[in-house]
């Protein structure tokens, strides 16, 4: 350990470039991956909020393509165990200078999961902002929503970045702009365990739509699949990167460092000693590299939060999974870069090392 | 211990620069290669200390084959000693670190008292270059001793030193045999002949003759 710091701190250069790549390499895999959790996150949360059951047009694999009629709602509230629905029209539209924001029209049992911070929620004519949005948008009385112009009846406060840069409204006015009676229904039960049994009666109903449990439904929401194998695949490429990295470097290393490697053989030092000694070596800068990506990470996530063109969308957290998954790859980073230079400086003969130059 | 080489024959890539050498070393004596630059005394001698493979031929240490034995770098460590010309000692490394860099449990505590026997026990936290040549060299020397190895080998170890310092290595030299361990040595200086047992004489890849005294 000792002599592993001695000969980092002789190769400063080097070393200093390995470093960087690695933390660049971890860096991306923590942004990327936070992000993209922080989206699928998000998500989730907004649906789970009062919904153990997701109700969707059958086929349609996006909620905000889906088209339903919420008078099945009548038909579910029947179903024993049913709790209570709630019902969602979810868009998209502009809204004043913003050119995409969330639009949630919802059913008047859903406006308490709001958590009000000013005003009251919304009649018709109304929209409740959230907070990020009223901001963004210098605190306005009226916001017009496509071509529609709204009277601003207060505010609400979500850790949802969705919902914080997001309008709600009464369903009906926003199933007039994007002309459907409801995107999805939202079922709570009484008891989470008759989940699954009753989701197969609501499905029993109707054969135009679809009822999953909430947790199955994130599971094969297609939008995550999507950001989730973007999210692997870009993770994937920066680990090649970073292993990539420090195989040319740890080369570099190796060969300037050859005839040390040979003195070492030569006074008895094993093959697998001098293997060990570069592997402690890497690991020792992959863990720093690790601390450093990690809290540079987290200063960017937080950056990102606080730009006002994200309106809030990009809300990614390192959680603790997430700390240990990267840190583990991390790991494995350093060991499969410098694996392969250090086996070909163990095999060399030590003679042929050490004519090669002097120490 | 003796150490026999059988017909032993190295190639440079297509270049025969060992042909056909049989000789046999007895570890408790002073044994010295000469010969002229380029007749093959560094190949020779790091064949001989297991360090190169040869193309062809055979070592034995006692009746063990050195290719036979299973683990080399143990073997090494226990039982052979290396001094280069070039100091060779790692330059990040204190001189007591690097003395202690493969030092086996049983030998620890003698770091300290073979650096005070070798006229270097005042240097033990400076690096090797911030020590003279000769100070160096004693320190190269001492990591070839630290685990009382049956036999050093030295490739010019006087090299880089000035008559005065290079007697004094040639001096220790002895004064280590007279404890039992073995010297292969090659060198140019005529000087070191005084000290030695057996001289080898080396000339264009053979050995020309061998002199026991
Ligand atoms: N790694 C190598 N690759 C190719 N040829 C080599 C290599 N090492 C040595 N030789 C050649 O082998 C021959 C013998 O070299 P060696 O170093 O054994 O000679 P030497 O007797 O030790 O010479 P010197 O007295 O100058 O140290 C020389 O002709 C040299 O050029
Ligand atoms: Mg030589």
């Amino acid at each position: 350990m000792v002599i592993a710091l001695k000969a980092l701190s002789k190769n400063k250069f080097k070393t200093t470039l390995i470093f960087i790549s690695m933390v660049i390499s971890i860096m991306a895999i923590f942004l990327i991956s936070a992000i993209a959790d922080g989206v699928v996150g998000m998500y989730s949360a907004m649906l789970k909020t009062d919904g153990d059951i997701v109700v969707t047009q059958k086929g349609v694999a996006d909620t905000f393509f889906s088209d339903i009629n919420r008078s099945i709602g009548q038909s579910i509230a029947k179903i024993q165990g049913v709790k209570s629905i709630s019902s969602l029209v979810l868009g998209a539209a502009p809204v004043n200078k913003l050119p995409i924001v969330g639009i949630y029209g919802v059913s008047q049992n859903r406006f308490n999961s709001y958590k009000l911070k000013s005003g009251h929620y919304p009649k018709a004519g109304e929209v409740l902002l959230g907070y990020k949005i009223y901001q963004t948008l210098n605190q306005p009385s009226f916001v017009n929503i496509s071509k529609k112009i709204f009277r601003v009846s207060g505010t609400f406060e979500s850790k949802i970045g969705f919902e914080d840069g997001g309008v709600v409204m009464n369903i009906d006015e926003a199933g007039d702009i994007f002309h459907k009676n409801a995107s999805i229904l939202l079922v709570s039960v009484k008891n989470i365990q008759d989940g699954l049994s009753i989701t197969k009666k609501i499905n029993a109903i109707s054969n135009e739509i679809e009822a999953k449990t909430a947790d199955s439904f994130i599971d094969s929401y297609n939008q995550f699949k999507i950001i989730k194998t973007s999210s692997d695949v870009i993770s994937i490429l920066a680990l090649t990167m970073g292993v990539i990295g420090i195989v040319s470097m740890m080369s570099m290393v190796v060969n300037d460092r050859k005839a040390e490697f040979g003195i070492m053989r030569s006074i008895g030092l094993s093959s697998w000693g001098i293997i060990n000694e570069l592997l402690i070596e890497t690991i020792i800068i992959a863990i720093v590299a690790y601390i450093v990506a990690f809290g540079a990470s987290e200063l960017v996530l937080d950056l990102i939060k606080q730009v006002d063109k994200f309106q809030g969308y990009i809300n990614g957290e390192i959680t603790f999974a997430l700390a240990l998954k990267v840190g583990i790859v991390s790991l494995l980073m350093a060991l499969l870069g410098a694996f392969m230079p250090a086996i070909y400086a163990s095999r060399i003969d030590p003679m042929s090392l050490i004519q090669r130059g002097e120490s | 211990m003796t150490i026999e080489a059988n017909d032993l024959e190295h190639y440079y890539g297509t270049e025969l620069i060992l042909k056909g050498i049989s000789l046999s070393i007895k570890s408790d004596s002073f044994t010295v290669i000469v010969g002229e630059s380029g007749s093959g005394k560094t190949t020779l001698l790091s064949v001989l200390s297991t360090l190169l493979r040869p193309t062809s031929g055979s070592i034995r240490y006692d009746d063990k084959n050195i290719y036979n034995i299973d683990n080399i770098d143990i073997f090494r460590r226990n039982s052979i000693g290396f001094v280069f010309q070039f100091h060779y000692l790692i330059s990040y490394l204190s001189l007591r670190e690097n003395i202690s860099l493969a030092v086996l449990d049983k030998y620890k505590h003698s770091v300290d008292p073979l650096m005070n026997q070798l006229g270097i026990s005042h240097l033990t936290k400076r690096y090797s270059d911030e020590v003279s040549g000769g100070e160096r060299q004693r320190a190269a020397i001492a990591r070839a001793l630290i685990n009382r190895p049956k036999i050093v080998f030295a490739d010019e170890p006087t090299g880089n030193l000035d008559t005065k310092n290079a007697i004094g290595v040639y001096e220790l030299f002895r004064q280590f045999r007279n404890e039992g361990i073995g010297f292969v040595v090659a060198s140019h200086d005529k000087k070191i002949l005084e000290y030695a047992d057996c001289i080898i004489e080396m000339e264009d890849g053979h050995v020309k003759q061998i002199t026991q005294r």
